[in-house]
């Protein structure tokens, strides 16, 4: 029984932080993101387009990162 | 009464998602029901429905105390996480850096595995398959679970985003009596693809609206970020592929 429960959360787990530096910096986007909305006085929508462009970014580099890793 | 722009992308990702998760969960309720028979099949996949149902029912009330926003923003970020997960990994596999997922091979692991335990042991063998059918049903099912509470919480379409989820059962279940065999068929990198999109998108709108963004466009701001990360995926797929080459 506890065997399957760790097996349960490991699998939770897994699903949101299966690739760990690609979760850590989608977290820091949101943080930056936060931070510009909040504390910096700027229009929103700049806090909204570091979101929205930072994520693309960070996808489009993960893929290509692993990409190099996996190749060689 | 909900509007048709608002509730078709919760239901479509609903859906769509449910329908990778579901496949999943049926080639290993299959595996167990054809070494074991339906029986321990049936009893695990109705106890993991069980578990699920108990979680649901206990966790449900509990949103609706959280504030909206609180609320937006967890389930945004939460989104983001798990939608650009699966959005990478897709976009690997369609570069070919990664093997696709293979329902017939993970039917043959999952057969192999029950035929081992078999050899080594007689006795609760029963018990073993009704288990393994139990943890795929609870394991794929609680990822569907968070989608549909992920797209439909934030507007109060946690119902249609059920039905969708309940559609996709509906569909898989009905297509694995027809062939009754793995539905190898699906094409699920592409699904994935598509549903990776779609959860990223609401991400970014929830995380968004949590933080206090008033995205232009209201709703229709999804189908611009929609659009933006299936651009970003099929990049990032190109790039992938170019990258794997140069570095072979």
């Amino acid at each position: 029984m506890m065997t399957m429960v760790k097996e349960l959360a490991t699998e939770l787990i897994g699903m949101f932080f299966a690739e760990k530096r690609l979760a850590i910096a989608v977290l820091a986007i949101v943080a930056v993101a936060g931070s510009l909305v909040d504390f910096a006085g700027l229009n929103p929508l700049v806090g909204g387009a570091v979101l929205l462009f930072g994520c693309l970014i960070l996808l489009i580099e993960s893929v290509c990162r692993a990409a190099r890793v996996g190749a060689s | 009464m909900i509007a048709w722009s608002t509730a078709a992308p919760a239901i479509s990702a609903a859906f769509l998602a449910s329908l990778v998760e579901v496949v999943e969960a049926f080639t290993i309720v299959l595996a167990v029901a054809t070494l074991r028979g339906w029986r321990p099949a049936a009893l695990g996949t109705a106890a993991g429905l069980t578990v699920l149902a108990g979680i649901v029912l206990l966790l449900g009330p509990l949103l609706g105390r959280v504030p909206i926003s609180s609320l937006q923003l967890a389930i945004g970020i939460l989104l983001l996480l798990f939608g650009m997960g699966w959005l990478r990994k897709a976009s690997l596999r369609a570069a070919g850096v990664i093997p696709l997922h293979d329902e017939e091979a993970i039917f043959a692991a999952e057969a192999a595995e029950l035929s081992e335990r078999a050899h080594r042991r007689q006795r609760n063998l029963g018990w073993a398959a009704g288990i393994t059918a139990l943890k795929a049903v609870l394991l794929e099912g609680l990822e569907v679970v968070f989608i549909v509470i992920a797209v439909g919480a934030g507007r109060g379409l946690l119902v249609p985003a059920g039905l969708g989820a309940l559609a996709a059962c509906a569909v898989v279940l009905v297509a694995g009596a027809i062939v009754h065999r793995p539905l190898s068929r699906v094409p699920e990198n592409t699904l994935k693809f598509g549903v990776g999109v779609m959860l990223s998108a609401f991400g970014v709108f929830w995380t968004g609206e949590g933080l206090g963004i008033p995205w232009p466009g209201e709703d229709l701001a999804l189908l611009l970020f929609a659009a933006l990360f299936l651009g970003g995926g099929l990049l990032a797929a190109a790039l992938a592929r170019k990258l794997a080459v140069v570095f072979a």
